[in-house]
């Protein structure tokens, strides 16, 4: 046993001292690339114990769990629509989805009382609830009674949506997002450690966990199975790769925004690279995109017939209405403030300038995935590619920026520290974001504590460890190995100019918090802090944006080690 | 010489070897990190649910806010009087000052009969939990700041396994206690006594002691150890005369000790000098039944499994109660099957529907108060003994975790959260030998699942279920790897230690099932009928660990010579 533990085992051991001579190395040189960037942060801390091989699948349980204790904890506080009645809010909005596939024939499922909450997700999404729904009636059928249980809000049916949710998470999106993390990490010859604080870095996003265990939703399941098809991708099963999209797809029509990159990528693979013209390929993506969206929607067909698949792809992409519904960070909504778009276009001529808008701003994106359908740049371009989507197109809302904020986050298997900062800077402007939803919801509490946590949890904060505490309180890193850098530490890029804009827009943020909770809005701009807070979101997200564009043209010749 | 070397020299391997690199400060082993982080998840409990414990501490503060000092302890508006003793009402006097005024009008120090309050207060008390729990950091810090070199990592462990304690979160946090700030002043005791600084021991002892009279269960511990350490110094004794056993107590420093503990006392009791009858009938309410609200999992808890078991084996099995009559006079047991059905048909009116009430056994002796605490008093004293022959730190701990178990196990009345008496000496002390590691393990699983019924919500189940099992995942873990095997000769019953892993994994089985049980209780009748019967199953099941784990511990302490050759 002793001995075992006295001679380090192989390539794991000695990878490691090289990684953490490499690491001591940069410390004295004060270099500005670390092979660990995330070393100076508490996670990084807390991990470190379990860094050795014999000891990682502990790490793994670690995150994981601490990651479901968390996701409970916020489950504790309330969701959209708590005691709202008549119409509560998305919350019932599941639970309803969950009733009416219980009771109804699948005939009746896009009928059925339109007004209050029909359903108007994609067929995936009716399943799930079928499925759901199916469990609940059998623990407790009073929960998905039809009619009879509308407005329940009851302690057991809170626990048991909530445990859905998590249970949907375990499945689609946690064990997706650690096989992507550790498959990069393994290319990009990553420490074990660094691909766990990478993988626990996606997994802490506190803006999916606010929205879909504060606020409730399911946008685990479809950012999930997105990444499940990105893994695809890696491993060069391409027909999956479609199979996982089209239910992605097929489960909210949002990650839509990330179609035309899959498709690049596709087509790329199977007719021009690393051969022309692959037809084998070509027809297996073909014949598994339609055939998946086929038995999706077959149910549908089968027992209502085709009106009834007109009827669902009608309720999914609601053109009626208007461009944007409450405030969001993108185009419309922060412009509309100077050009009244309402007033001053029709329906349809808005329709068709947002399309052109959008299409503008995804196409370069889409170029280059076709020329250079290179695997690391797939984050990259469906990050471009989404937020062109997000800040464009036509109906969107604010809990959309999940889509963009996915393939930025999965950058955080970067190991660069220029590209860890702007994508962590972009993870808490969308928190910021989202503040006015979350406050209609009750999550201040929740809000606070998952921002600071994540801030924390990641370094951010190092800096202000402070000093002035009495010794024996010794604040900083527990047991690595790193006393003297850790205070320092704070996720900003090297160049001055981003750096002189990160705090700019922080700064911005903070003080709109400070004026939003002193000062109430003037009368007759009721929404001035919301439309602050959009502005300030959409400035971001544009710069971002931009960003991910200047990546994909320089690292468009590069190799995965730059990612 | 760095911490780094040290570990590095030590036989041993211990963790992190391999990596050792030479800081400039060198670890810091620092509980900050520990602290900040746990904070979050502490803030995102507050919304959570609390017990009527809740009502209690916020009665308090109104009483000690409202009320003069006189009156603290007559006051019954609520049913919620003060019981704890005189310095835990001064904290919430102290508490009391804090409250802002919003709180106030949210009705946070009313003196009303059941509290009517909202959310304000609710946020405003889990701070004061939480900002009192501050202390217990600081103390572990202590703690490990003050132990030596070749021992942080150790030491590292051990606190951070307390501060993060599934125990503290479930009873403090969501609950709702003090437990964590009373503990620290506990283990400010158990430092203070590692360091050879008696005095400031007894301070801090007395001290908590007059914060919550529970730990009145390991004074004889204390008073050994005091006494034989301090008191008594046998070094050159000889005895020729009487006389000569005189000169055995060191008189100055038994003033000295007798000062600091009387001086505790007097600043604690003084001013409720005249109303101490009473004082003392809030602090020790004798007319409570044999076990609290559900049964506790202790040794009472089996007697009585045996008692149901017996029960039924004797009447279903008729010629078994003729053998048994041979054996035993029907003064102690029942004579005849008719007795037994009558005495049936008197529980059934009573019920155990887990409610605080007095237990009857049908066939096994009724249990008195005199015999639980003569029981008590036995294991207590068996447990203190070999101090008096060896007064090193560990024999300390080891009869401090000792007189905890026997209070736990056999004590009147006994709460199923007083196990924090027996695992957090226990922390302390696993550490010295790989071998109490399996008693440890039995008992902190077993412990904490005992906690589970506590929180009956469902919205909380996955919290303490899976806080607890990636508490065990984590600290078994470092425990094993930290922990040395001090012995040369390895004395381990293999069989042993297979039978408690078995025993913790089927927890597990045990925790799912009845959470299921109780999911589904509305479907099938007979569940609903016996909802006590989940509450049952956690007790009986818990107290097989737990005693496994006294007895285990037992053997060690009072047959293993190498584990307690002290290494000083």
């Amino acid at each position: 046993m002793s001995s075992e533990k006295k001679e380090p085992q192989g390539e794991d051991a000695s990878s490691k001292t090289k990684s953490l001579s490499k690491l001591q190395r940069n410390k004295d040189e004060a270099a500005p690339e670390v092979e660990e960037c995330f070393y100076a942060s508490p996670i990084y801390d807390f991990l470190y114990p379990f860094r050795s091989p014999g000891s990682q699948w502990v790490t793994e349980y670690i995150i994981v769990v601490f990651l479901l204790i968390i996701k409970s904890a916020i489950g504790l506080g309330s969701y959209s629509g708590f005691q709202t009645p008549p119409m509560f809010g998305d919350f019932e909005a599941q639970r309803h989805w969950m009733e009416i596939t219980q009771h109804l024939p699948v005939s009746q499922w896009y009928w059925f009382d339109l007004q209050y909450w029909g359903l108007d997700y994609p067929p995936f999404t009716a399943y799930h609830s079928y499925l759901l729904g199916k469990i609940g009636t059998f623990i407790y059928p009073p929960w998905f009674e039809l009619d009879a249980s509308r407005g329940m809000e009851t302690d057991g049916i809170k626990s048991y949506m909530r445990f859905t949710v998590l249970l949907s998470e375990c499945i689609f999106y946690i064990p997706a997002i650690v096989y992507f993390t550790k498959w990069v990490g393994r290319r990009k010859k990553q420490s074990p450690i660094g691909q766990f604080v990478a993988a626990a870095a996606i997994l802490f996003q506190p803006t999916l966990m606010l929205i879909d265990h504060g606020h409730f939703q399911y946008n685990c399941v479809m950012l999930g199975l997105t990444v499940y098809a990105i893994n695809n991708l890696l491993d060069g099963f391409y027909a999956m790769a479609a199979v996982c999209f089209v239910l992605s797809i097929c489960f909210k029509q949002m990650a839509l925004y990330y179609a035309p990159i899959f498709f690049a990528v596709l087509l790329s693979k199977s007719l021009f690279f690393p051969r022309l013209f692959n037809i084998p390929r070509f027809l297996s993506v073909a014949f598994a995109t339609l055939a998946s969206l086929f038995v999706m929607f077959a149910p549908l067909y089968i027992f209502g017939g085709v009106g009834n698949v007109l009827q669902s792809i009608h309720r999914i992409f609601p053109f009626a209405r208007g461009i944007f519904e409450d405030k969001v960070a993108n185009f419309w909504c922060v412009t509309n403030v100077f050009f009244k778009y309402k007033t001053m276009f029709t329906q349809s001529e808005l329709q068709f300038y947002s399309l052109v808008a959008t299409v503008v701003g995804f196409f370069p994106a889409f170029m280059i995935m076709i020329f250079y359908p290179k695997k690391f740049l797939i984050p990259y371009g469906l990050a471009a590619c989404s937020m062109a989507f997000f800040l464009f197109s036509f109906q969107v809302h604010e809990k959309t920026i999940l889509v963009p904020l996915l393939p930025a986050t999965l950058l955080f298997t970067s190991t660069n520290w220029n590209n860890l900062s702007m994508v962590f800077w972009v993870n808490n402007v969308a928190l910021f974001t989202l503040w006015p939803l979350l406050k209609k919801d009750g999550l201040w509490l929740q809000y606070c504590v998952c921002l600071v946590m994540y801030n924390w949890l990641l370094g951010n904060f190092s800096f202000i460890t402070p000093r002035f505490l009495p010794k024996i309180l010794t604040p900083g890193p527990s047991i690595s190995n790193i006393a003297e850098n850790y205070r320092r530490r704070s996720l900003l890029p090297h160049n001055i100019i981003w750096k002189i804009i990160i705090l700019v827009s922080y700064l911005c943020m903070l003080m709109i918090h400070v004026l939003e909770y002193t000062i109430a809005a003037p009368s007759q701009y009721p929404d001035l802090w919301v439309q602050l807070n959009c502005t300030v979101g959409f400035g971001c997200f544009v710069l971002f944006w931009m960003w991910t564009y200047y990546k994909l043209i320089t690292l468009r010749n590069k190799t995965i080690q730059e990612l | 010489m760095t911490v780094g070397e040290q570990l590095e020299e030590s036989p041993e391997g211990l963790i992190l070897k391999e990596e050792l690199q030479p800081a400039p400060g060198g670890r810091r082993f620092s509980l900050w990190n520990f602290w900040i982080c746990s904070l979050f998840l502490k803030l995102l409990l507050v919304p959570d649910y609390y017990s009527t414990d809740f009502d209690v501490h916020r009665n308090w503060l109104a009483i000690t806010n409202a009320l003069p000092l006189r009156e603290w302890y007559y006051e019954k508006t609520s049913q919620w009087t003060l019981d704890y003793p005189p310095f835990f009402a001064y904290f919430e006097w102290v508490l009391s000052q804090f409250v802002p005024a919003a709180v106030r009008a949210d009705g946070c120090l009313d003196i009303v009969p059941q509290g009517v309050f909202g959310a304000l207060t609710v946020l405003f008390q889990r701070c004061t939990v939480i900002a009192s729990e501050v202390l217990l950091f600081v103390v572990l810090q202590v703690y490990i700041n003050t132990s030596p070199p070749a021992e942080k990592t150790q030491s590292f462990v051990v606190a951070s396994s307390i501060v993060l304690s599934p125990m503290l979160l479930i009873v403090d946090h969501i609950h709702f206690q003090y437990n964590g700030f009373l503990f620290a002043i506990l283990i400010a005791s158990i430092v203070a006594a590692r360091k050879r600084k008696f005095l400031l021991c007894a301070f801090f002892y007395s001290t908590a002691l007059c914060f919550k009279h529970i730990f009145l269960y390991l004074a004889p511990c204390y008073f050994m150890f005091l006494l034989r350490t301090y008191v008594l110094q046998f070094e050159g004794f000889r005895f020729k005369s009487y006389k000569d056993l005189f000169r055995i107590i060191h008189w100055g420093r038994l003033f000295k000790l007798g000062g600091v503990v009387l001086g505790v006392a007097v600043v604690c009791f003084a001013p409720f000098a005249r109303d101490m009858p009473q004082l003392l009938s809030r602090l020790f309410p004798f007319s409570r039944g044999l076990t609290h609200a559900y049964w506790a999992p202790n040794f009472w808890a089996l007697y009585s499994l045996c008692d149901k078991v017996l029960t039924v084996a004797l009447l279903k099995v008729p010629l078994f109660h003729r053998l048994i009559l041979k054996v035993l006079s029907p003064k102690i047991f029942p004579a005849s099957l008719d007795i037994i059905r009558q005495r049936l048909k008197k529980n059934a009116n009573h019920g155990t529907k887990g409610l605080v009430e007095d237990v009857y056994f049908v066939v096994l002796p009724q249990i008195t108060p005199a015999t639980t605490f003569l029981l008590t008093l036995l294991y207590q004293v068996l447990a203190v003994l070999p101090l008096l022959f060896d007064a090193s730190f560990k024999r300390f701990l080891g009869s401090l975790t000792l007189c905890g178990f026997a209070s736990f196990l056999f004590g009147w009345h006994v709460h199923e959260k007083a196990i924090m008496l027996v695992i957090i000496p226990f922390s302390f002390l696993v550490v010295y030998d790989r071998r109490l590691l399996t008693s440890f393990k039995l008992v902190t699983t077993a412990g904490y699942v005992s906690l589970f019924p506590l929180l009956y919500k469902n919205d909380d189940y996955l919290i303490k279920t899976l806080y607890t099992y990636v508490w065990c995942v984590i600290y078994f873990f470092s425990l094993a790897k930290v922990i040395r095997l001090s012995s040369s000769v390895e004395r381990r019953v293999f069989f042993l230690d297979r039978l408690g892993i078995t025993y913790m994994c089927s927890l597990i089985l045990l925790v799912s099932a009845v959470h299921l049980m109780n999911v589904m209780n509305w479907k099938y009748s007979v569940l609903e009928k016996y909802q006590f019967l989940t509450l049952m199953c956690y007790s009986f099941y818990c107290s097989f660990g737990i005693l496994g784990s006294w007895l285990g511990l037992s053997w060690l302490f009072n047959f293993d010579e190498p584990l307690w050759q002290s290494l000083e």
